[in-house]
């Protein structure tokens, strides 16, 4: 039960990653490989204020998303100065860059981690409290950004992506729209980080490696790009389904390649039936890109 | 009299190429300007440095005296340029309602705060934004394909939208870049009707145009651009009747 519960929990902060990342990436067209450093930031600052501090959990959760907030502020603001192509390369820099710097920072933990977060929740209680806290931040993230893309905003953000000159020549701010988004994105990142660090209590650096942004991106691209449910559908497919594997209780030189192999299958079935994702309308798509 | 566009000694060039030679350009309310000149004379390359798309090298434009060279190309929407561009630059992934409903000067929905904690706000220019959009649609007998997504209409009704588009815009300056082009039949008595009707409501508007007829109907004054210079200002009749400038259009 513990265990089930804590793929749940696991589960939710993929989910918010993922939507969040679809926010930025999907709906903002906003190209960045840097998401798992925000998810860093968030996991770091607050583990460390829950080391070093009395401040209680969620305000060390918030000041965690602030700090993710500003740094990808930083970010974007010089990236998207030169141009929107260089906020790939600019994100790959600060990726790299900062999860080196964590590494060998003597207060982070260096390469071995950053352990002795305090447990705030204690007894058997422990695991399904957590697991309700991040289902409903999963649920919120995934309805608040639903409901962001949908009014008046998601209309000017659609017509940034489809066609940037004109939206500005109308009169719209495209700049200051873009470093929101990508904010607020970063920002939830953030809280996904100090969820994972008050439940796990230990955090690593080698858990947000660059590689990261490749597991988030194939849970919104199988679930459907720009699209609210679509990460939903990603992260519990992508996180899910090798656990189910898991309780078929075959020896381990079979199931390693398996996982593997039933991974790789689904991702290429789905996107080759489906190639707007499992959620993607294909034809406002193809209507988008012009084939029709 | 007050010129709603006044551009003084404006020069731009490309490396090696001048899109943009010293040119001093002013156009009235009430004005329809006709821009014409040949391929690559500098036409479109005018009109992005009066809406902001590009900077000039040197040289001002002023917005009724007003310079506003300063300004980036969404302020100086928001100051009252609107446009419509050679290649439409439609939202093609949006209906035709979705695409008018952006494109006032002020549009509290772009805002993160406002649709957040200024809700009320934000409905209430929706509103009068449908409102807007409607009447254009209206005028245009378009107001039937309002929820079609913009890319089933005909190429001729894609060229009106981008006209009725820039026109949720009711600033004081309107440049129409090849608003012709490719038009026929019916749409092309809608455009130069409208086009009529915004000049007579007293905006300052600039077209460029190849289709020399449509230039002829419209305006009584007109300019000829070639290599970024203004060659000659003046009557329609004049330029169009000079067999100097014809050869430049056509020759060369
Ligand atoms: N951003 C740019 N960078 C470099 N050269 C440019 C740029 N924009 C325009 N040019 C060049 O400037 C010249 C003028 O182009 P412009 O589009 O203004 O001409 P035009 O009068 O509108 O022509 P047309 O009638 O074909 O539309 C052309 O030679 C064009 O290639
Ligand atoms: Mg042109």
């Amino acid at each position: 039960m513990e265990y089930l519960g804590t793929i749940g929990i696991l589960i939710a902060i993929y989910i918010i990653l993922a939507a969040s990342y679809n926010l930025v990436i999907g709906y903002g067209g906003l190209a960045t490989v840097a998401h798992p450093i925000f998810f860093a930031i968030g996991a770091y600052v607050s583990g460390l204020l829950a080391i070093h501090t009395t401040l209680p959990p969620p305000v060390s959760v918030l000041v965690g998303s602030g700090c993710a907030m500003l740094a990808s502020l930083l970010l974007a603001a010089s990236a998207l100065r030169v141009s929107g192509d260089y906020l790939l390369i600019a994100s790959l820099g600060f990726q790299l860059g900062l999860l080196q710097l964590i590494k060998n920072l003597a207060f982070t933990g260096g390469p071995g981690g950053l352990g002795g977060i305090p447990a705030t929740i204690v007894g058997p209680s422990r695991t399904p409290v957590y697991l309700a806290i991040a289902v409903v931040l999963a649920i919120a993230t995934v309805f608040a950004i639903r409901a962001l893309v949908r009014g008046p905003y998601g209309r000017a953000i659609t017509a940034m992506r489809d066609e940037e000159l004109a939206f500005s020549a109308l009169g719209r701010n495209a700049m200051s729209m873009k470093l929101v988004i990508f904010a607020i994105g970063c920002g939830i990142a953030g809280i996904a980080g100090g969820i994972y660090t008050f439940y796990f209590q230990y955090i690593s650096p080698d858990q947000f490696e660059v590689l990261q942004s490749a597991a988030i991106l194939t849970m919104v691209v199988l679930g459907g790009m720009g699209t609210a449910f679509g990460p939903v559908v990603g992260a519990v497919l992508l996180l899910a389904i090798p656990q189910a594997i898991t309780f078929l209780q075959l020896p381990p030189s079979i199931m390693a390649p398996m996982q593997g192999i039933i991974f790789t299958l689904l991702v290429l079935v789905f996107l080759f039936l489906r190639p707007a994702g499992i959620l993607g309308d294909t034809g406002r798509r193809r209507r988008s890109a012009g084939l029709t | 009299m007050s010129h709603v566009l006044r551009t003084e000694g404006l020069n731009k060039r490309f490396g090696g190429i001048v899109v943009c030679d010293d040119v001093n350009l002013t156009i009235a309310g009430g004005e329809i300007l006709g821009l014409i000149g040949p391929n690559g004379a500098g036409k479109t390359s005018l009109f992005n440095l009066i809406s902001g798309v590009l900077r000039p090298d040197s040289g001002t434009i002023r917005l009724n005296g007003k310079a506003v060279n300063g300004e980036p190309l969404y302020r100086r929407a928001r100051l009252g340029v609107a446009r419509t561009w050679q290649h439409m630059l439609l939202f093609r992934s949006m209906t035709v309602m979705e695409n008018m409903l952006v494109a006032p000067r002020h549009y509290p929905g772009e805002s993160i705060l406002r649709v957040t904690v200024g809700r009320a706000g934000v409905r209430s220019a929706e509103r009068t934004a449908r409102e807007r959009a409607h009447a254009i649609l209206d005028r245009m007998a378009l107001d039937g394909t309002a929820d079609m997504p913009v890319t089933d209409l005909p190429f001729g009704q894609q060229k009106l939208i981008g006209l009725a588009r820039a026109l949720m815009n009711d600033g004081p300056l309107l440049l129409l870049d090849e608003p012709m082009a490719g038009v026929e039949g019916a749409a092309y008595e809608t455009m130069q009707r409208v086009v009529r009707q915004e000049a007579e409501s007293g905006r300052a508007i600039c077209v460029v145009e190849h289709n020399v007829s449509f230039i002829r109907d419209l305006c009584s004054r007109a300019v000829f651009m070639i290599n970024g210079r203004i060659l000659q200002d003046g009557p329609v009749e004049e330029l169009i009747s000079s067999t100097t400038l014809t050869e430049l259009y056509f020759g060369a």
